[in-house]
């Protein structure tokens, strides 16, 4: 519509609204201001991503780096905010260094649950009948193998380490965003401007990339952002048991193990990994949640 | 509903025999056998001969079907272990701490959890909602063993209340059950109040208010029923959630239970104890779910009517 200088007022009331219109984006980032747990959680995972990021700058020593061993065991202190380890560590480098593991297993695990589950669930959606079928069953069956015990086993098998953790996590991280995607594509698929790009000539692969996709993207924020949480609790989960990322590499799971043997004499071995561990879950969890919360178009109605 | 129970009977049991492939084609997939000695070098004629003795030097499926026809007669072999007597008979003896801390875990957990949910969803926004709404978010995000220790620090280390670990007298169960009920008191404090949230803007009940119910008659004779169904499909993932809880539990407060053989023959490699703990929680896991599809349908006339299952 081109605004002409004379025309009636009511065209010019007509145009005024148009200025101001706003995305779904827009919305749903007000909605998730709104929600003051999410903020919270959003600012908490933000300081511990900074930290872990700038770790080697806000550390005395580095991550295995035996700088304390006549110190070993110390208390905290101003000269060591967490204390020491029982191998002479500054417990405060350790923990800002288990972020870093913690948040890269947490992001890179779900950007590979990401990467399988899209085409997947693009799939399973588009196609229907067989396709979908076989998706399905597949589902079924990570559905009834708990994720932990699994998990457990491959760790024990393979031996660990970190990459191996990342696919383990990923191995069953897929599936949710795979169901998230299946589901919007099925309810896109059959909209009109999928039928006229169908009756134009687009392929399936065309359709589903320039078209579904993009239409996907905020059940696959939400599947990512739902990844990074389940998959961190996995790494500490089996690192705590011994199966999941080797010493020396700092790993909550592990320090909170090791805490274990000490806890009655040495409370900060045990006391900092698990409030490290708890409060950086806990964000990532309320952070996701209220992303999903503020994206999920059916949350409008409430 | 005949044809339906059958119809999910023979698909769990699709499952469970690929899951139980996928197990053991795992198990075997490590390099290396029982007798290549690294300790003990045995002659290789030897080594042929033992292998022979078990049936080791059989293709894979033949060495599956004979391991899977011992699994039918409850033959699971001899945990390496504790070579003195059969996988079964450890079995036996490691279920009952298991049972009956996770037992009165989800016993004490469930109701605790329907009740906070309830109280949330009929008094919104009040303190009990928030006090819910924090409940289920700590319980359903934060892994069982930093529950339990925060539960230990606090309470054996901090103020020395209770013993921190072990299995026998009944004050060192509190602590276990604790951390057993915090994952079904969460997930059904959170799923209950969606579901009754739910429940209570439906059109049918403002019917009932405006035809004079009282408020406790609307809650316990309609809106409780019809908040029922995610109850019962929640139970699934509870059960697996507690199952696989109790691997941590076990290992922070030190019960010889499941979980900790669980731990202790991955530890160890003691195939033959892990095959057959993994193929148990498989067929418990199976049940669960297709006693909680069963009783989904039971509650839904929908499905019960032969309707489509989408």
């Amino acid at each position: 519509m081109t605004a002409e200088p004379n025309v009636a007022p009511a065209a010019a009331v007509l145009a005024k609204p148009a200025k101001r219109q706003r995305g779904p984006l827009w919305f749903a980032w007000r909605r998730f201001l709104a929600n003051r747990a999410a903020v919270v959680g959003g600012s908490v995972l933000g300081i511990i991503t900074l930290m872990a990021i700038f770790a080697p700058w806000i550390t005395p020593a580095g991550p295995t780096a035996q700088a304390f061993l006549t110190d070993a065991l110390a208390f905290p202190s101003a000269q060591h905010w967490m204390g020491v380890d029982d191998l002479g560590r500054d417990f405060f480098t350790r923990i800002v260094y288990g972020a870093r593991v913690s948040l890269t297993i947490g992001f890179s695990a779900a950007l590979f649950s990401v990467v399988i589950g899209i085409p997947l669930g693009a799939a399973a959606g588009f196609f229907g009948g067989r396709t979908d079928w076989v998706i399905m069953r597949v589902i079924e069956i990570f559905s009834v193998v708990p994720p932990l015990l699994a998990a457990m086993l491959l760790g024990a098998l393979t031996g660990g380490g970190f990459w191996m953790i990342v696919a383990i996590a990923a191995l069953f991280g897929w599936v949710q965003v795979c169901l998230l995607v299946r589901a919007q594509i099925k309810a896109f698929k059959e909209k009109e401007f999928v039928r006229a790009a169908q009756a134009l000539g687009a392929s399936p692969a065309y359709v589903i990339r320039v078209h579904l996709i993009p239409n996907s993207v905020s059940p696959i924020i939400i599947g990512f952002v739902l990844a990074i949480p389940l998959a961190m609790m996995l790494e500490a989960s089996l690192s705590f048991l011994g199966v999941g990322v080797p010493p020396p590499t700092p790993s909550w799971g592990q320090m909170i193990n090791n805490g274990m043997n000490f806890m009655y004499f040495y409370w900060h071995l045990a006391v900092f990994p698990t409030v490290a561990l708890a409060v950086t879950v806990l964000a990532t969890s309320l952070f996701g949640d209220g992303l999903r919360d503020a994206l999920d178009p059916t949350m409008k109605a409430r | 509903m005949t044809g339906y129970i059958l119809r999910r009977l023979l698909s769990v049991m699709v499952t469970f025999f690929v899951v139980s492939v996928i197990i053991f084609l795992m198990m075997h997939s490590i390099p290396g056998g029982p007798f290549d000695g690294g300790d003990m070098p045995v002659p290789e004629a030897v080594r042929q001969k033992l292998n022979a003795q078990y049936g080791l030097d059989q293709p894979l499926y033949v060495q599956y079907g004979r391991y899977m026809w011992g699994v039918l007669q409850f033959d699971f072999g001899v945990p390496f272990q504790s070579p003195g007597e059969t996988v079964l008979e450890l079995l036996g003896r490691a279920w009952v701490p298991s049972l009956v801390l996770g037992g009165l875990g989800v016993l004490i957990g469930v109701p605790l959890g329907i009740l906070l949910g309830m109280a949330a969803a009929l008094k919104r926004n009040s303190w009990i909602d928030y006090l819910a709404s924090t409940v289920a978010t700590l319980g359903l995000t934060i892994p069982v063993f930093v529950t339990s220790m925060l539960l230990i620090l606090v309470f054996s280390v901090w103020l020395g209340w209770l013993p921190s670990s072990g299995w026998g007298e009944p004050e060192r169960w509190i602590l276990p059950i604790a951390a057993y009920a915090t994952i079904p008191m969460a997930t059904y404090a959170r799923y209950m109040r969606s579901a009754m949230l739910d429940t209570l803007n439906k059109p049918f009940v403002t019917v009932l208010r405006a035809k004079g119910l009282s408020e406790r008659q609307i809650v316990f004779q309609h809106v409780m029923r019809n908040s029922s169904i995610p109850l019962v499909t929640v139970f699934l993932p509870m059960f697996i959630g507690t199952a696989t809880g109790s691997i941590f539990v076990e290992a922070m407060f030190r019960v010889p239970g499941l979980g900790s053989y669980f731990v202790s023959s991955i530890r160890t490699r003691d195939y033959p104890l892990e095959m057959a703990l993994m193929l148990m929680l498989t067929v418990m896991f199976c049940l669960a779910y297709l006693i909680s599809d069963i009783l989904y349908a039971w509650l839904n006339p929908r499905i019960r009517h032969g309707g489509k299952q989408e």
